[in-house]
Parts: C-alpha cells; structure tokens; sequence
C-alpha cells in the first residue's frame, strides 16, 4: 500500500504533552473502504491518534495524510472528507433529534439538509423518536442520534472512538451491522475499541496499540494466533482474593478482569490444583482467546523487540 | 455565505438555549428587576443621590444606568458557562472537526452573548421606564447610550471567554463575574461615591467601572457626551484588546496547540 492510494496513513508520528510522550513512532495505513480497528486498553493513545487525524490536535513529529490531505497544513480539505464520532456524545439535550441534525446539516452547508436527515435517520431507525426532545431518549437512542450526526454528508473516512462503550447488546449488533453496512458502501472506518470481540466481529484489519505504540498489525485471525494459549476461570462470590492470594503463593502470573482470572494454559493442571481444593471454581474455559491473552502476548513481543 | 449560515445558526442555538432556561432568565433578567424594586422602593428613599432631598424617583433616575450594566455583568457568568459545556461536552470538538471557519465557533458565542446582554439589559430598561424613569435623551443620545452598553457586553464577554476555555467546570467557569459585579458594587452604580470610606472612595473614583456607569448615566440621563466619556471608552476599548489577545491566547492553547 503506498501513500498516494491510502487512505489514511500515518508515518512515524509522536505525540508529547508536557514531559508525557503519548506517542511514540506511530505508523500505519489504511486502505479506502477499510474496516481498521486499532486495539487496545485505556490510556494506550487510541484517542490521542484520532485526534491527529481529524484536526483536533498536532503532533509532534512524523507525518499524516487522511485522504491525500495533510491535516496540520490543509485542515479544512480534511475537514470536508471526514466524520468524527467522538467517545462523548454532543447532543443537545433541550431539542429534538431533527433539530440536533438539522443544526449540522446546515454547518456542512447540504444542498438539501431534509433529504440527508430523512435518509440518515430511517439508515439509523430514529424516525419513531426524531421529533422528541433528546432528554427523552434512552442511552441506545442517544448513541443512534450521535452517530447520525456524524453520517450527515457521506464522510468518505469515518471516525469512530469506542462507539459500543456503554450500549446495551442489542444496540450494539445494530451499530456493528451499520458498520459493516458502511464499509461496504465504501466509506473507510477507522474505529477505536478495548473489546477484543468488537474487533474480531468488524476488522478487516487490527492494530493492537500499547503505551502510544502500535506492537502488532494483522487480521483478526492473525492477532489471535500471536496470543499466548490461555484459560479462563471463575470462583464463587467473595472468594477471589483467596484466589488471588493462593495464585500469588504458588507464584502463578494471572491477568485479572473483572470476576475472570486469565492464565497461561501451560500452567492449568497446576492453578487447577492449587485452587479447587481450597475454593470452589465456578467457570472454567480452555483456550480462552481474550483481549487478555492478546496482551499478553503483544506485551511479551514488545519486551522482547525493546530488549 | 456558507460562513454566514454557520455562524447565524451557531449563535442562533446559543440564543435559543439562553432565552430556553430557567435558571439563566431568573438569575440575568428577574434578579436584577428585583433588585432594582428592591433598591428603588426600599432603599431608595433614604440615598441622598443628587445632594437634594432622597426620594425613590430622584434614586431611581440615578441607578437605573447602573442596574443596567449589573445585567450584562451577570449575564457574562453565563457566557463563560455556555462556551465551557460546549467544551466539556465535546461539542467544540465536534465542531472543530467540522468544515467551519475555526473563527465562527467562538465568534458565534461572542455575538450571541453580546445579544443577550443587550436583550436582558433591555428588559430591565423597561421596567425602569414602567417604574417611572425618564430620559431627557434624543435618538443620538440613546443610539450613544446603546453603543456604549454593546461596547460594554463586547468586552465583558471577551473577558468570559479565557476563563471558561480554561476552566476545568463550569462552576469555576464563571467566577471571574463575581470581581465584576463586585467592581459594580464599589463604584458610582448604585451610590455616589462621596458617601464612601476614604480608601474604598479613592478606589472607587478610580476603578474603571465608575466612569463607564457616569458616562452611561449621562448619555441616558441628558443625550449630551459626559466629562467621563473619554475616560470610559479608554478603558472598554482597552480592556476589549486585552481581552481579546487573552482570549485567544486561551483558544490557541486549548485548541490550536493541543
């Protein structure tokens, strides 16, 4: 894939604030008409990254082009191709769903803004509420109407940062079918997720991001081979820091996420021996492939390419 | 004019939201109208305003100016509070990942906050008219009375909008119209100033509310330009560049540097 034909890529970016490199020699790129996930937990730059690539902030080095564009020095022309759906929703809660769209409508300047509304609100199934005042609507509709506004005027790039945090499942199939949807009417998704299965369900592409540095780029199947073999268990209510105290004694490294202890499947039978004596183990699943066991192994990678 | 679009329809919303809430109405239109009754028909009799007899009427003629620019001094904590939920919300991000001019998304706040003081400003004028003031003002002197009160709203709002870029909320967003009405308070708004301690006094005659106030009376009260105009221009069209390079020292460090 070269420059002139993706279309967003990134070549050696930083990003610093103050003393705190939030960045560090970011490249990537994506073909048009790409479902892009970039992977990873809170805090690793997934944010940070979409605000460079959609004007809101600079970087420090490196290079950018969204569509040909370069956003530090043609702002507005990238401005004019993208559409952002930020983790915040922007909604005004004191109108109606029309008029938050109509409000953007008429900011992109649309030729003919009640057409574009029609159309992106029966694609997101808001007719039934458009006219309601927004403090009305439940989470899933509040996220519906965030996102449209974002579709208004056909973004040939769309940004989507963690769109699925907080959406109840049902709405959350229906915005990954929209996604796919999307990308298979052209427009590019650059999405960001901490959901490993979000990323397996949508990707073309993902890029597994750690400490402001992209560790691994592949498919979905590709990621998934590069983990470390892990299970998965749970123990009764009230018994995991038992749990934890008796892993730690027999020095036995866990990833914890909520309830469910993550770990290594070379060292089931003996967590398994260590534990159900003791406590009763609730959940059990072998060969568990989690966003835990992704970063596990693309933290052992990192270590190592950093050694 | 895709520009003009943007930015009637970005003030236009700001309007809307202002003249929509409760809380903004009561606190930038009703407070002020009630201390106005308050201060006329309570108080007022007993402040000797002109050195002749006090009376509500004589202390009506002498703070109505004065309650006037109270109303834009109180409004100005709602601008800071409109420019910061847009940027805590995210919604100035939005914006700014929009095809808008970057200065129509500030300048939008600047014209719509402008608009309401003028608005909120408006409505106690006539209730002090309602009340019983009366102007011996022609159409210039009142066209010079209104250009000084939207100079004054231009530069309260410039001062608003550092201090609610900045602010981590909007509570603090707004603390910076405190010192304003505080400014008010210790100056010729509400009572002339002789009456007061030597030091507040020598404060008050100097701090540069007190010839705005005298310059708005005078222009209200007789059409004719006061002795203080010059000095009151000096200081709002000074204070609105100083403002207006903090203002944008602020957008440039929240937006243009980040």
């Amino acid at each position: 894939m070269t420059e002139e034909v993706a279309a967003i890529a990134v070549n050696g970016v930083q990003k610093r604030y103050g003393k705190l490199t939030v960045l560090r020699d970011v490249t990537l790129e994506v073909a048009p008409g790409e479902i892009f996930t970039l992977l990873g937990a809170n805090g690793a730059g997934k944010s940070t990254l979409i605000k460079l690539l959609t004007t809101l902030a600079q970087p420090d080095g490196g290079s950018i082009r969204v569509q040909g564009c370069d956003p530090v020095t043609q702002g507005g022309r990238v401005r004019r191709v993208i559409g952002l759906n930020a983790q915040a929703e922007t909604l005004d809660d004191t109108v109606s769903g029309r008029a938050n769209l109509r409000l953007v409508a008429t900011l992109l300047g649309l030729a003919d803004p009640q057409q574009a509304i029609a159309a992106v609100a029966k694609r997101l199934d808001l007719d039934a509420f458009l006219d309601r005042r927004v403090a009305t609507y439940s989470g899933g509709m509040r996220r519906r109407l965030d996102l449209a506004m974002s579709l208004l005027g056909n973004p040939a790039v769309l940004f989507l940062d963690e769109p699925t945090t907080g959406v109840d499942p049902q709405n959350r199939l229906a915005l990954w079918a929209l996604i796919r949807e999307l990308r298979d009417g052209g427009t590019t998704i650059f999405l960001t997720t901490q959901y490993l299965d979000e990323a397996d369900a949508l990707a073309d592409r993902i890029a597994f991001m750690r400490e402001g540095r992209i560790v691994k780029v592949g498919t979905p199947a590709q990621i998934k081979q590069a983990a470390v073999p892990t299970f998965a268990l749970t123990v009764a209510a009230g018994q995991a820091e038992a749990a934890k105290a008796a892993l730690a004694e027999h020095q036995l490294p866990y990833q914890l996420a909520g309830d469910v202890f993550t770990l290594a499947a070379a060292v089931a039978p003996q967590a398994l021996a260590v534990l159900a004596p003791r406590l009763v183990v609730t959940g059990y699943v072998p060969n568990a492939v989690t966003l835990e066991s992704v970063y596990l192994a693309v933290t052992k990678e990192a270590k190592h390419a950093h050694a | 004019m895709l520009t003009l679009k943007q930015l009637a329809a970005l003030t236009g919303r700001i309007i809307r939201q202002n003249f929509t809430n409760g809380d903004t109405l009561v606190t930038v239109i009703a407070m002020p109208v009630f201390m106005l009754l308050f201060f006329v028909y309570v108080l007022g009799g007993s402040i000797v305003t002109a050195g002749g007899a006090a009376g509500a009427t004589q202390y009506l003629d002498y703070a109505l100016p004065g309650f006037v620019l109270l109303t834009m001094a109180m409004g100005s904590a709602y601008t800071a509070l409109r420019i910061n939920n847009d940027q805590t919300s995210g919604f100035l991000s939005r914006l700014h990942a929009l095809p808008i001019p970057r200065w129509v998304i500030l300048g939008a706040h600047l014209l719509a906050s402008v608009v309401f003081m003028v608005a909120a400003a408006a409505a106690v004028l006539l209730v002090g008219c309602l009340m019983g003031y009366r102007s011996e003002a022609g159409l210039g002197g009142w066209l010079a009375f209104a250009g000084l009160a939207v100079l004054f709203a231009l530069t309260i709002t410039l001062l608003a909008i550092p201090f609610s870029l900045k602010a981590s909320n909007y509570a603090s967003a707004g603390g910076f119209s405190y010192v304003l009405l505080m400014l008010l308070f210790v100056s010729s708004a509400l009572m002339p100033t002789r009456g007061m301690a030597g030091p507040v006094r020598a404060f008050a005659t100097h701090q540069p509310m007190t010839p705005i106030v005298n310059a708005a009376r005078g222009l209200l009260a007789a059409g004719t330009a006061p002795q203080t105009l010059p000095v009151a221009l000096a200081w709002l069209i000074g204070g609105a560049v100083v403002f207006a390079a903090l203002a944008y020292w602020a957008y440039w460090q929240v937006f243009v540097k980040r």
